[in-house]
């Protein structure tokens, strides 16, 4: 920046006044008039000060935790759980943590760029000025139907304020996706929901009150939904406190993750029995309690079922005693839903719940409060949304698409294409705030701030019974020379369509949809002046209302309907079952963070790489050894990937982590050769992704099979954990 | 009780009636195995990432690192439950006496194993000879490699520097150092109840890997205070030490089994 | 000078052998007298006369110890020790395999001379020197290896007790505070017992040099004439030294083992390690020697004259004895930690037998216990200076072994077993060569600038023997000095 003042400077226009810093703040690039240094770099008279907290949003994942930020003349040092937070109260997961590895990553996109070829690095810096005419341009000389906007899962207050766009203007409807959102189904729960409660949304599962949980895959202590809330429940369900005794845990799932490693029974049963395997345990429990088994429960055989899902009859029927004698929910979720009869999972475990008599009570399952603001529940795109998508931009239909809050060329199966399909798009204008893949293949990169320098709200869809809208507000002054898309959004649509959207800046915008809340009765503050609602909205990080927001209401007929009965469809030729999962450390979009690539995977310990997990005996006949570097061939593709041998897999399965394999997004997510040469890390199991949707429109993304070809090389896995002493390793006698 | 755990004679029989000041307690049942602590622990502390390959040679920098092991085989296989591996500040530390510059004392104020960054030859007896393995050395300059700088205007700018908290230490390579039991937050902690007049009381502040712990399973705080809910914990039937059997006297907790 | 005729051992022989003996009393240095000037002047010779294979050896090992050494160490001091194989758990590495391996080699100079000086063993007469130099040029490797493995050597002045304004000491319970005591005393005793049988012979090289030589040798020499009274105090100081210097031998490498003994590890915590690493130093000291003397007399002018089989054969015999208490070390040591059965030095057992470095624990057992034990009893491989040299050469890659399954290997094994991991040497390597590289090009370097028989000793010893005629045999006899 050209106004830049000095430190000493600063210091006489501090009287200003603290009002005037805050709007600056706002306004974005006008208000870096301080240059940062280091702070070992420190002019002498600066006295060492009081740490400022500033509380604000997490945006690493959708979920919309509060945090509170540490900052120390006007640096952000540390995030801490905003113990206010209904959601997460005071506590954070290492993404949230690592978040200011993000703020201060060294490969942030700094300036407005433009590229002349996509898919080239090379690019050349732009002022904003012409990067609003940019905007402007893509704005005012296209059909309102020829411009699409792509967002993320988080900025909610984006996705609202295109939302207003699009319907003041007539462009197309917002798209919003993630991969988190694909391999949590989020479609499918959604549907199931709506199947059950006769409304669409988010299931919460209270598993805080519960005496045992029945997880069918769900990941729900890993990165499913809103892991921190979930592992508070977790948290309480194990501690045993008075009358309550420790809660029991039984997982079903193929490959044990990091959530069913903790499980007391951990039920490794055949991919694709998991809705015969509900079904089966709803019957064995209406005839445990001597009641006349439900309709839905009644077309499977237990004996049946245990030989389908390679699981012996006993172990099922003890399973049921567990679910029949204690407080149970059943809880779906993860790879369980990602198969061709996703949403048949999805009921038959909900409607255990229905069996168990626990929905809308202490311990079982609710509808997610709809957030303060929200009308009805905004889920992600599906992959079948996505799809269509790529199939008008293929067709030519859209000719600008804007681009925020996600990565969708890396994120989506390879099968998609999406690519391509950008190659028939005039214009493709991304708002990333690192240079990741989608970036990459974009005309322009116009960087949003990082979210702990940026305004917006996060409506938080599930996790806690209270309706929440969390708050977020920059934290520090921008590093570089970003704006908020918000403002830029603004500007360039004033200029395009007159006033469709009559705001000044993001700050005016926010207010205008938070003020509303300000007559609501029962929030978690008032306030009698719209100043100071909005100034206590910053404060607390978000407004809530203090009572429960949960719906249950539902006169469903579930147990009566005629189950699906039968196992899920696999794609594709080979010997194995193939379970892509969410890394539980990078989530889908921490790999640029240096510490979340060196902190060990909860359950192999691997660090800074993708692996692929194995039945130690599967490999010992396959002659695969650990480290050695396999070929992985779906009916889509194919990737390389070293072998973890993995001692709680099936034989019959590998797991894939999701979250490394970026060929962009800067150094730590990728690796460089000797020469220099950016190359990939790791391996991304979205390759492999055969599109076949289940009944949702969701991603069977585990609905496949794979075969594997040995290369002859090896890749040694940087693991926290000693094979010597985990494994045995040179000790075999021993 | 005061002792002067430098004094000669003093390593044995007088340290094991001291009863320590801070504690923690980790409730392995509920731990997760999230690494949230590890996350907070490295954000709070400046802890240097070494890479893939140091990380894969056994060079992390974790001061606290989360062990699992597995017991049976498939089908009934079961990952142990997470043990997060920290300093114990033991009150009778191994690590101690074996020192030849006493950069790793113990102090008496706080009942800490101390460990003096800038008083550190790098001699590393203290690492083999703590028995729980939980120190780490700066095997190289992680935090200055020019790698993670970009260059500008000629010079370079490494911008995570930005990140670290001012009132730790930044480690440059050959010093030892590990879990300080966030001393620094301490010290905070005791200023402003001292500038009160008043004592720190329970819960007022806590360590980074507890305060992140989205299981609630770590708590810390004042051992020798009989109502702190960490001396609760410790007391509770669950409670294990580790390798007590060597009389490291530890002040770390684990709340095993169910 | 008091005469006490002695008869020589083997008497009782036929005529023939009797004849035969009395011919190899020949074979004896003591008993094969020179005129004192013909002596000096081959050991002069030995000094002076330099082929160009020493030169070209000599700068090969000097572009080593550029690289190895120097360049490698300060690659290192700056680099930090990244660039080496140590890691979590093994801490220590082979920078203190080369510190005790080292310490091991140096203990064989104090041992024969101050050892046998003491107890009069007449063999030691001529390598006494050679031994010596061993002990001081070694302590400097081992004193270089300990600064090497230190994180922050910069800064390595803060072991020593220097009074400064924060009263800032260092720690006395610490083994390395110890060790460093007693690794300082030990360079500056044997630095100094070098020294003092070094001037009557440093004298006797002044006198017969002429140029740069005689200024050094003048220098060093001390002014000793020779006379009665400088005799006398120098012989007085020698015995002293020789009898206050074998406690601190001993206790030196004691100390070394307490740095693991002192320990809380399983392996090293074994109250059996003192002697044990006293004994395996002088196994692979006594191994030293043997190549050493091979090689002085392979390549010096005129040391087959003091180099004889003879003293091969006795240090054979040496050797021998050394194996069998290294040997019952050995034994009582690992049987002992085997027999308590404790978890963890259990599992290190395992790793020893079993793991990747198990081919190292059965190497060592056989080059340090089975080869030596079974070879030198043959008086034939004894007095085979190629065959004695490359037993020594054996056993000290078996101690080289030894020390490197103590120091990394063993360290692979803790009570974390989440954390076992096994040691690969980096740039320690590349140190490795240099400290041997700097030991033989200091020991090459002295052997052109000091004279490595000690003269005068054997003169003595020649004076104190002396064959006489009892009838028509010759029955060799040795006086003492009062």
């Amino acid at each position: 920046m050209s106004e830049q003042v000095s430190r000493r400077d600063f210091l006489k226009l501090a009287g200003l006044g603290a009002a005037t810093t805050a709007v600056l703040t706002g306004c974005g690039p006008a208000s870096r008039y301080v240059t940062r240094e280091p702070y070992q770099q420190m002019p002498e008279y600066n006295l060492v000060g009081h740490s400022t907290y500033y509380a604000t949003t997490c945006r690493e994942c959708a979920a919309a935790c509060g945090i509170v930020v540490r900052t120390y003349q006007g640096r952000a040092i540390k995030v801490e759980g905003n113990a206010n937070h209904p959601l997460n109260l005071g506590k954070t997961c290492a993404r949230g943590q690592t978040s200011l590895q993000g703020l201060y990553n060294p490969d942030r996109v700094t300036d407005p760029i433009k590229r002349s070829v996509r898919g080239d690095v090379a690019s050349e810096t732009m002022n904003w000025d012409d990067a609003l005419q940019v905007v402007t341009d893509a704005l005012k000389n296209h059909k309102p139907s020829e411009i699409a906007f792509l967002l993320g899962t988080s900025a909610d207050h984006l996705f609202d304020l295109v939302t207003d766009l699009a319907n003041s203007t007539g462009v197309n409807a917002p798209v919003r996706f993630g991969a988190l959102s694909m391999f949590e189904a989020r479609a499918t729960l959604s549907k199931a929901a709506e199947n059950l409660f006769g409304q669409a949304g988010l299931p919460w599962f209270d598993i805080a009150n519960a005496q045992a949980v029945f997880s069918f895959g769900a990941n729900f202590l890993e990165t499913w939904i809103s892991p921190v809330s979930y592992t508070r429940g977790f948290s309480n369900l194990r501690k045993a406190e008075g009358l309550k005794p420790r809660g029991q845990f039984v997982q079903f799932e193929s490959r044990m993750s990091a959530t069913g490693a903790r499980a007391d029974e951990w039920v490794p049963l055949r991919p694709g029995t998991e809705a015969l395997v509900a079904l089966a345990i709803g019957k064995l429990v209406a005839e445990h309690h001597g009641m006349e088994v439900p309709k839905i429960f009644s077309g499977v055989d237990p004996a049946e079922v245990a030989e389908q899902a390679d699981i012996e009859l006993e172990a099922l029927e003890h399973i049921a005693k567990m679910f029949a004698e204690a407080k149970s929910i059943a809880v779906p979720g993860g790879a369980a839903l990602g198969q061709s009869n996703g949403l048949a999972v999805a009921e038959a475990v909900l409607a255990l719940n229905v069996l168990a008599d626990n929905i809308g009570k202490a311990g079982g399952v609710y509808l997610s409060p709809l957030a303060p603001t929200e009308t009805e529940y905004q889920r992600p795109a599906s992959i079948q949304e996505m799809k269509a998508l790529i199939e008008k931009m293929n067709a030519g239909e859209i000719k600008v698409l804007f681009v925020h809050g996600g990565n969708p060329v890396f994120e989506l199966p390879l099968a998609l294409n999406i690519r391509g399909a950008l190659g028939n798009v005039e214009q493709v204008i991304s708002f990333a705030t690192f240079p990741d893949e989608t970036a990459l293949e974009s005309d322009y990169v116009f960087p949003d701030h990082h979210f702990l320098e940026g305004w917006g709200y996060q409506r938080v869809a599930t996790g806690v019974n209270l309706p929440v809208l969390s708050g977020a507000q920059p934290v520090v002054s921008p590093l570089y020379n970003t704006r908020s898309t918000v403002d830029v959004l603004l500007t360039a649509s004033q200029a395009a369509f007159g006033n469709a959207l009559p705001f000044k800046d993001e700050v005016e915008f926010l207010h205008s949809k938070v003020i509303a809340l300000m007559g609501e009765a029962g929030g978690s503050f008032s306030a009698t002046d719209e100043e100071s609602f909005m100034a206590s909205f910053q404060q607390y990080g978000g407004w809530w209302k203090k009572s429960n927001g949960t719906t249950s209401a539902s006169d469903s007929n579930v147990l009566d309907k005629t189950a699906n009965a039968e196992v899920a469809e696999f794609a594709g030729e080979g010997e194995f079952f193939l379970v892509p999962f969410v890394s539980p450390t990078l989530g889908e979009a921490g790999a640029n963070k240096p510490w979340l690539q060196e902190l060990a995977d909860s359950t192999t310990t691997v660090m800074w790489n993708t692996w692929v997990e194995m039945n130690p005996e599967t490999a010992h006949h396959q002659g695969i050894h650990n480290d050695d570097l396999i070929k992985i061939i779906s009916e889509a593709g194919e990737i390389e990937v070293p072998v973890y041998l993995y001692p709680a897999i099936r034989p019959d399965t590998i797991a894939i982590p999701f979250g490394q394999g970026h060929i962009a997004y800067g150094r730590y997510a990728t690796t460089t050769d000797e020469n220099g040469n950016v190359l990939q890390r790791g391996a991304n199991p979205a390759d492999l992704l055969s599109i076949h949707f289940n009944e949702a429109g969701d991603l069977a993304f585990a609905g496949m099979k794979v075969r594997i070809e040995k290369t002859g090389r090896t890749k040694p896995l940087s693991r926290l954990e000693s094979r010597i002493g985990v494994y045995n390793e040179g000790m075999e006698g021993h | 009780m005061k002792i002067d755990l430098n004094l000669v004679g003093a390593k044995g029989a007088i340290a094991e009636a001291a009863e320590g000041k801070w504690g923690m307690t980790i409730d392995q049942d509920v731990c997760t195995g999230c690494q949230a602590c590890v996350a907070a622990c490295a954000m709070e502390n400046n802890l240097s990432f070494v890479g893939e390959e140091d990380a894969g040679y056994g060079r992390t920098q974790h001061w606290i690192r989360i062990e699992r092991f597995w017991e049976g085989e498939y089908p009934e296989i079961k990952a142990t439950p997470n043990q997060p591996m920290l300093c114990q500040q033991c009150g009778h530390a191994p690590c101690e006496p074996v020192c030849p510059v006493f950069a790793t004392p113990h102090s008496d104020a706080e009942q800490l194993n101390l460990q003096v960054y800038n008083r550190c030859v790098g001699t590393r007896y203290c690492a083999n000879n703590c028995p729980y393995q939980v120190r780490s050395f700066n095997w190289r300059d992680y935090h200055i490699d020019p790698f993670h700088a970009n260059m500008v205007d000629g010079k370079l700018v490494f911008a995570l520097h930005n990140q670290f908290n001012p009132d730790v230490t930044v480690r440059r390579r050959g010093v030892m150092e590990k879990c300080t039991f966030c001393i620094q937050r301490i010290h905070k902690a005791q200023d402003t109840a001292k500038a009160e007049g008043r004592d720190v009381f329970d819960g007022e502040f806590t360590t980074a890997c507890a305060q992140a712990c989205p299981a609630d399973a770590i708590t810390f705080g004042r051992v020798d205070h009989h109502e702190s809910l960490v001396s609760q914990l410790s007391h509770h039937e669950r409670g294990v030490k580790h390798l007590e059997e060597l009389n490291t006297l530890p002040r770390v907790t684990y709340l095993k089994g169910a | 000078m008091t005469a006490t005729a002695k008869p020589y051992s083997k008497s009782a022989k036929t005529h023939d052998a009797h004849h035969e003996d009395e011919h190899d009393m020949k074979q004896y240095l003591m008993y094969d007298p020179k005129p004192r000037g013909e002596m000096n002047r081959m050991v002069m010779e030995s000094m002076t006369t330099t082929s160009w294979k020493f030169w070209v050896v000599f700068a090969i090992l000097g572009v080593l110890v550029a690289t190895c050494f120097v360049y490698a160490w300060g690659y290192l001091i700056a680099e930090g020790l990244g660039v080496a194989g140590v890691n979590r758990p093994s801490y220590w590495g082979i920078f203190l395999v080369n510190t005790v391996f080292w310490i091991g080699i140096s203990h064989a100079g104090t041992f024969i001379s101050a050892i046998l000086r003491v107890f009069k063993a007449e063999f030691r007469r001529p390598f006494t020197r050679a031994a010596e130099l061993m002990t001081t040029f070694g302590l400097i490797q081992a004193g270089a290896s300990i600064f090497m493995h230190l994180g922050r050597v910069w800064l390595s002045y803060w072991l020593l007790p220097i009074p400064n304004q924060r009263m800032l000491w260092p720690n006395f319970h610490s083994p390395l505070m110890w060790d460093l005591l007693a690794i300082t005393t030990y360079i500056l005793s044997s630095t100094i017992y070098l020294f003092m049988p070094l001037i009557p012979d440093l004298a006797m090289a002044r006198d017969r040099s002429t140029g740069w030589r005689k200024t050094f040798f003048k220098i060093l020499a001390l002014g000793f004439r020779g006379t009665e009274g400088e005799w006398r105090h120098l012989t007085t100081a020698m015995n002293i030294f020789a009898f206050a210097i074998i406690p601190v031998m001993f206790s030196v490498h004691t100390i070394v083992s307490w740095d693991f003994a002192m320990a809380m590890r399983p392996g090293w915590s074994s109250s059996v390690f003192g002697p044990y690493f006293v004994l395996g130093a002088l196994h692979s000291g006594m191994g030293a020697v043997a190549i050493v003397l091979f090689i002085m007399r392979l390549t010096m002018k005129h040391m087959d004259y003091f180099i004889r089989k003879e003293h091969f054969d006795a240090l054979g015999k040496l050797m021998l004895i050394v194996t069998f208490a290294y040997t019952y070390f050995f034994f009582n040591d690992y049987i002992l930690q085997w027999y308590g059965g404790d978890k963890w030095t259990d599992a290190l057992l395992h790793w020893l037998e079993e793991g990747p470095m198990s081919w190292m624990f059965y190497q060592l057992i056989l080059f340090n216990l089975v080869i030596p034990a079974f070879t030198l009893w043959n008086k034939k491989i004894r007095q085979t200076p190629w065959l004695l040299a490359l037993i020594g050469f054996i056993i000290n890659i078996g101690m080289y072994w030894e020390r490197y399954l103590i120091v990394p290997v063993m360290l692979t094994i803790n009570r974390a077993p989440f954390t076992w991991k096994l040691y690969q040497p980096n740039i320690e390597i590349f140190l490795t060569i240099g400290t041997f590289a700097t030991f033989l090009f200091f020991y090459m370097l002295a052997s052109r600038l000091i004279p490595l028989i000690p003269v005068w000793e054997v003169e003595e010893g020649q004076m104190t023997h002396s064959l006489r005629k009892v009838g028509k045999a010759e029955l060799p006899t040795i006086s003492e000095f009062e």
